[in-house]
């Protein structure tokens, strides 16, 4: 029969090796001889405690314990999402939210044709359109928000460049119409 | 039992976040781990503060038995309970809140020891101890310096035989136990238990 293996010789140590095996062990003189080294070592192991630290120094580590605590970032936001990272990405994505909101679901072949259109005359569903973004975006014009930190340098590029072409080409009509209409 | 469950059945976890007073914190005091780490996660630091000063002995000989040196060990104790209270949204309850606090702290150890190899005691503290034993000054001192061996020889082991051989012996944790904890299988721990015993005893007998 074959010796213990380490598995078996540590249930040994553990006192439940399996009958079979411990009829292997009580007849093995190399498998009881390794079973008594490592419990002997063992043995060693259990007397040694660990030196006992001045009684004062538990109370030292509660407070540094709370120490700790206290000087960690609240809020459980991973240390890189700041503010200054969120509002703008925050602004941006609600610019972009809106404009996916106002773009009309129609056939692209139609939305071509209303772009000429729309380039001489905005028709009303563009005011409604403009009226969604402007609800989203407030009285906040980009140089305003870009001098605050609302948005960062280069952030609604940056969105524009995000945008889908047919998007983009929905963008352009939008403002062509209002610049026509700021012009009449 | 988890967070929110826990919350639904101890709705006074909830209402135990502030500040308290005495007759509370000894209501806090006669709470069991669970029911502490329940109102710790919903922002109770006066219950925190009762599971550190449950556990910290514990934790701290964790952390102890791997460095091997009390200064990295408190540094380590006290980061491993700091990382619990981050945590403690992610105690499920599952495991007794200690083996929860053995695995950050075992954890914690682990990354520190792979930057940074474990520092021994000085022998000279040991000596200071053996004059204040009851027993012959002598026999005392033999001891200790048998203790000092026995504890550089475990800091000397690789990490894992080490994390294996301190949960098992010091800890009484299971072989499963300690699996969940390393993240490894019960075959894995027993063979790392079995080479943290015998590199052990080769540390042992190459010492004076």
């Amino acid at each position: 029969m074959t010796h213990l293996t380490p598995d078996e010789l540590i249930d040994a140590v553990d006192g439940v090796l399996a009958g079979e095996r411990s009829a292997h062990l009580a007849a093995c003189e190399e498998c009881r001889a390794q079973l008594d080294d490592l419990s002997a070592v063992l043995n060693d192991a259990r007397q040694v405690a660990v030196p006992e630290p001045s009684p004062l120094f538990w109370q030292h580590l509660s407070a540094r314990v709370n120490e700790g605590i206290e000087s960690e970032p609240a809020g459980a936001w991973p240390g890189w999402l700041r503010w200054q990272v969120l509002l703008p990405l925050g602004a941006a994505a609600m610019v972009i939210l809106g404009l996916m909101m106002a773009v009309p679901k129609q056939d692209p072949r139609i939305a071509s044709a209303a772009y000429e259109d729309a380039v001489v005359e905005p028709g009303p569903a563009a005011d409604d359109n403009w009226g969604v973004v402007a609800t989203l975006v407030g009285d906040l014009d980009l140089d305003t928000a870009a001098a605050t930190g609302v948005i960062g340098p280069g952030v609604a590029d940056r969105a524009v460049l995000a945008l889908t072409a047919e998007e983009q080409l929905e963008l352009t009509r939008l403002l062509q119409a209002e610049l026509a209409r700021a012009k009449s | 039992m988890t967070h929110d469950s826990a919350l639904a059945f101890r709705p006074w976890a909830a209402a135990i976040v502030t500040p308290i007073d005495d007759a509370a914190e000894k209501a806090l005091r006669d709470l069991d781990d669970v029911a502490l780490a329940t109102a710790a996660a919903a922002g109770s630091r006066d219950a925190f503060d009762i599971i550190v000063e449950r556990h910290r002995r514990a934790v701290y000989q964790v952390c102890f038995r791997f460095m091997n040196n009390h200064e990295d060990a408190s540094d380590l104790a006290q980061d491993a309970f700091v990382r619990a209270w981050r945590g403690l949204k992610n105690f499920k309850g599952q495991a007794a809140l200690s083996t929860w606090l053995y695995r950050i702290a075992v954890n914690t150890c682990l990354n520190k020891v792979s930057t940074k190899r474990p520092a021994t005691e000085p022998i000279e503290s040991t000596e200071q101890m053996a004059d204040l034993a009851i027993e012959g000054a002598q026999q005392q001192m033999l001891r200790e310096e048998r203790a000092a061996a026995v504890r550089k020889a475990i800091a000397g082991l690789p990490e894992k035989q080490r994390a294996t051989l301190i949960l098992r012996t010091y800890h009484d944790m299971s072989h499963q136990q300690i699996a969940d904890t390393l993240g490894s299988s019960v075959g894995a721990v027993k063979a790392n238990f079995f080479h943290a015993l015998n590199n052990l005893k080769k540390a042992l007998r190459t010492e004076p």
